[in-house]
């Protein structure tokens, strides 16, 4: 008994505490975001600081999200009506946020800003602009340059179209028992739809028809990337994770894979010794088209300070700060056009490889239905890839189930 | 025999802890290094990761925050759930089944489901954040009455019966008679509730987003990021997570085999 | 009588507050939410009557989802129940380190799921210990790993449950054992009883609603298998469970209405399983 009533004095005192902060006048704009990394959080506390010092009367409180279940912890406190002003939010989410209302258009505050920044296609809706892109993310073709040359290929080489790519692959895979050509993703959840999307976007084809109004994956375009795709990672493919694939290429064991500027980050952060050189994504021609996400600051609806959250946010994607903020993560797509600009990035060619992809990849089509637009995609490419499905049929029955979708709005 | 025995039991004993010994040399390895075969059992060792969960300043705060939740919800379950499960299984009260039944309905329900109106409830009551959130509906475990119950129903009642014939108060025979007799139970109860409260992630991310109630499994996952897994640091920290449930285990397992046993009723 | 009864409600009462200050809204709220078309972060709603529950039995993904957990199920709580019982017979008896086999075998169920599942990724992968090994003792497990493929994953993810699970178990089954009468079995002894008999006629009568308890508890975490899943193929390969795919429409796709129809289906599941369980054995003793 008497341990119960000790621990309980504990609480309350402890409770006590809690609640002793006080109030301080002014505004306070509570802001959630994933940059927990101790690399790059204090440098976010840092400019949040300044800003406070700028702006007296304006508190930023910062809450640190999870990537496992963040977006969970997101979604109920929207749903709930108890969202904070400002949220980081990835790219595919916005739409659904848009949709229902949960954040606010910000079209007016920005407009003067779209052309100095990449990304908008994803914070659009109906013409209304709902988020500011702060941090992109492209992904590019990584060669293990050490496999590259081993197989009889120049020093630095790098394949300008799918038939090079196809070459290298297999010479590469054609080392060893051991050492594969391609990093093929198996199947897993939001990432192998991402690694295909390229291939098939590099034809020129579209999932949905300009006045979105028809499914057209059937394409014969499709089909071409499906087989291309197919090939590689059948013949010359090592199947598994993305986070395995990237360990396998660092350990030498694949010499051609997709990825995304963490793993940059990855090998300058480990000082991981590896010989590799970066690429544009090759397409049937030179050259081909990426995939391409970012993180996303938007302003709950129910927001009683947007105009100090937007004051904020064009404070946190500020030339200077995304320079900042790239410097210490090691990110290689600011949504700044100007920040890009910076030496930083001229200086160092993996970087530069980030910077040009950018120009050249695309963002999925912007549709409230992504997410189940997105599943249908990769149930067919889990088909066709792991269960040998019959490519042509596969495809149309993806494509009417799109249309189904299309239909039903 | 029994050295047939005892080997049997080391192999088991081999079996069940080699994933863990993975872990912990996990635990040691230089922070970005790869996990291949090659690399594992390299002499390659280092204590960098443990060295910067350690004099990271916040995690002392976030193992605070988990033993205080855990202990408090422990203390409050062996309570609880004690005098819950022995009404259960000793007093035929009216609306015993149903409130029987309401015990094993919280269990059947997914915790996906119903965190969304808890969610929503915790806020309207000014919990949302705190302390309270994490303790409050996780007092009374709805696993530890139905156990209590069950184990009383293992146990004869007629030193029970006794003590009432001897004139023993209803309180008396609870404290004084029952409870001693439940000891392994609810050293069971004590080493259950505090792991699953250890452990718990999803409620405590939903329910709180300070720094101040942050508990050790939330700040761990900050460890998962996007792309990459910070193997060294997640397995360093879990490894250290995993010594005050050992703890707690090795301090009421004694009480599991060594209380009082049914032995001593006399009949 | 009287005092009884107020005593049996004022020491129950512990329950019954909690119940009604914290779960009865939620699990009120949900059950009606399953009656309409709610999707998470729409404020309106329609009345759907029993269509979500149609529609749920229509649902590829749910019906292979719910296969899966019944194999899930199935699969390994025989398993479990006799590995956790014999473990817990051996480990009772006084040998020498019995704290250190009780503490190894009770360890894989201290740390967190989470961690547990990342751990066996590695080990179920193609350069993974496990794996090798497979492969050492001249089985051949599929060429991307244990996870990546449709024959394995399920049983892989299974297998890991049972090695977590079972030191907890055991732990029950101690306590269980240790209420049992010792005169029972010095007058059985004395009587001539064989050990077999013993354990027969004695251990596993008396043990019955400690064996109950492990049992339904296991089934009830069990049909809610969750983390293992989320966190090592996220449904992918065949592993899709029942909270998986109420997770995935739910909190994911935002149909709450519908996710909230497919968790009370699955609650119904449970608890005709519980009831089963709990009156086919609890008779056996009474």
């Amino acid at each position: 008994m008497k341990s119960i009533s000790i621990s309980f004095a504990i609480l309350a005192l402890l409770l006590l505490l809690q609640c002793g902060g006080g109030k301080t006048d002014g505004v306070v704009i509570e802001w959630w975001q994933f940059w927990t990394d101790p690399a790059i959080k204090p440098t976010i506390e840092k400019m949040i600081a300044d800003y406070e010092a700028a702006n007296p009367g304006v508190k930023i409180n910062i809450t640190d999200l999870t990537w496992a279940n963040g977006h969970e912890k997101i979604v109920i406190a929207f749903s709930s009506g108890t969202a904070p002003d400002i949220v980081e939010l990835g790219s595919d989410w916005i739409w659904e946020f848009a949709s229902t209302g949960q954040i606010a258009p910000i079209t007016d505050e920005v407009v003067k800003d779209t052309s100095l920044f990449h990304g908008w296609t994803p914070a659009t809706l109906d013409s209304q602009i709902y988020a500011f892109p702060w941090i992109l993310g492209t992904r590019v073709l990584f060669v293990n340059n050490a496999l590259s040359t081993r197989a009889g290929l120049k020093d630095k080489y790098v394949p300008a179209n799918w038939e090079q790519m196809k070459l290298l692959c297999y010479k590469i895979d054609s080392l060893g028992e051991d050492i594969y050509g391609f990093g093929a993703n198996a199947a897993e959840k939001h990432t192998l739809y991402k690694k295909f999307l390229p291939f098939y976007w590099s034809t020129g084809g579209r999932i949905i028809s300009e006045d979105g109004k028809y499914a057209v994956i059937s394409s014969d375009r499709c089909y071409q990337a499906l087989k291309f795709y197919k090939e590689l990672s059948d013949s010359c493919g090592m199947i598994d994770t993305q986070r395995r694939l990237e360990d396998a290429f660092l350990a030498g064991k694949v010499g051609v894979i997709i990825s995304g500027d963490w793993l940059l980050k990855r090998i300058k952060r480990g000082n991981i010794n590896i010989d590799f050189v970066t690429s544009l994504i090759p397409g049937p021609e030179y050259p081909g088209k990426s995939f391409v996400g970012g993180e996303y600051l938007a302003v709950s609806s129910k927001s009683p300070h947007q105009r100090e959250a937007i004051r904020f946010i064009k404070y946190l994607t500020s030339k200077e700060n995304q320079i900042l903020f790239c410097k210490t993560n090691y990110s290689a797509n600011p949504s700044h056009k100007e920040a890009a600009l910076d030496p930083f990035f001229k200086d160092d060619p993996n970087l530069m490889t980030f910077v040009s992809q950018l120009r050249l990849s695309e963002f999925p089509p912007p549709d409230p239905q992504w997410v189940y637009i997105e599943d249908i995609i990769e149930t067919m490419l889990e088909e066709i890839l792991f269960k040998n499905a019959p490519m042509v049929e596969t495809l149309y029955e993806a494509r009417n189930k799109i249309q189904k979708l299309i239909d039903s709005k | 025999m029994k050295a047939v025995r005892l080997i049997a039991l080391s192999l088991v004993l081999a079996l069940m802890i080699f994933p863990l010994l993975w872990m912990f040399r996990v635990s040691l390895m230089p922070p970005g290094a790869g996990l291949s075969l090659e690399e594992l059992i390299s002499p390659a060792l280092s204590l960098l990761p443990y060295q910067d969960i350690l004099t990271s300043g916040k995690m002392a705060l976030f193992f605070f925050n988990s033993l205080l939740v855990g202990v408090v919800v422990t203390v409050a379950n062996i309570l609880f759930c004690f005098l819950s499960g022995y009404a259960f299984a000793r007093h035929p009260f009216p609306g015993r089944r149903f409130w029987f039944y309401s015990v094993l309905f919280v269990l059947m329900i997914p915790s996906h489901i119903v965190i969304v109106p808890l969610y929503i409830m915790l806020h309207k009551l000014g919990m949302y954040d705190t302390y309270w959130a994490l303790i409050l509906p996780f007092a009374v475990n709805p696993i530890g009455i139905f156990l209590v119950r069950q184990y009383l129903e293992t146990l004869p009642t007629s030193m029970e019966e006794a003590a009432r014939i001897d004139g023993a108060s209803e309180l008396q025979i609870i404290f004084k008679v029952v409870m001693p007799l439940c000891k392994p139970a609810l050293a069971v109860l004590a080493i259950q509730v505090f792991l699953t409260n250890w452990n718990s992630f999803l409620f405590p991310l939903i329910f709180t987003s300070s720094e101040s109630v942050r508990t050790l499994p939330v700040a761990l996952a900050l460890y998962q990021g996007h792309q990459a897994i910070d193997w060294s640091h997640l397995m360093a920290g879990s490894s250290l997570a995993v010594i005050p449930v050992l703890a707690v285990f090795l301090v009421f397992q004694r009480q599991i085999v060594s209380g009082i046993t049914a032995g001593a009723v006399r009949q | 009588m009287k005092r009884q009864i107020l005593a049996g409600n004022f020491l129950a009462s512990p329950w019954i507050v909690t119940f009604l200050a914290f779960w009865l809204f939620p699990l009120f709220y949900s059950f009606f939410l399953g009656f309409t078309d709610f999707r998470l972060m729409r404020p309106d709603y329609n009345w759907v009557g029993w269509e979500n529950y149609i529609n749920l039995f229509r649902d590829k993904a749910f019906i292979e989802a719910l296969i899966n957990t019944f194999i899930f199920v199935i699969g390994t709580i025989p398993f479990t129940t006799v590995i956790a019982l014999i473990l817990a017979l051996l480990v009772e008896k006084k040998i020498p380190g019995q704290a250190l086999f009780r503490s190894g075998y009770f360890v894989p169920s201290i740390t967190s799921m989470v961690v547990i599942a990342l751990v066996f990724t590695n080990l179920y992968s193609r350069d993974g210990y496990l794996f090798l090994l497979a492969k050492m003792l001249g089985m051949h497990p599929p060429e991307n790993g244990f996870l990546l493929s449709s024959k394995t994953a399920l049983l892989s993810i299974m297998a890991m449950d049972i090695w977590m699970s079972v030191g907890y178990y055991m732990l029950i089954f101690l306590a269980g054992l240790k209420a049992i009468p010792e005169e029972l079995y010095e007058a059985a002894s004395v009587a001539g009883a064989s050990g077999r008999q013993k354990f027969l006629h004695i251990t596993l009568p008396l043990l019955n609603p400690v064996t109950v308890f492990v049992i339904v508890i296991n089934s009830i975490k069990s049909f809610q298998v969750f983390t293992e899943i989320y966190v090592m193929t996220k449904g992918k390969y065949g592993t899709s469970s029942a909270v998986y795919f109420i997770y995935e429409s739910g909190l994911n796709r935002f149909e709450f209405g519908y996710a909230s129809a497919a968790a009370y289906l699955l609650f119904v599941i449970i608890a005709i399983f519980s009831i089963l369980q709990l009156g086919l054995m609890q008779r056996k003793h009474y």
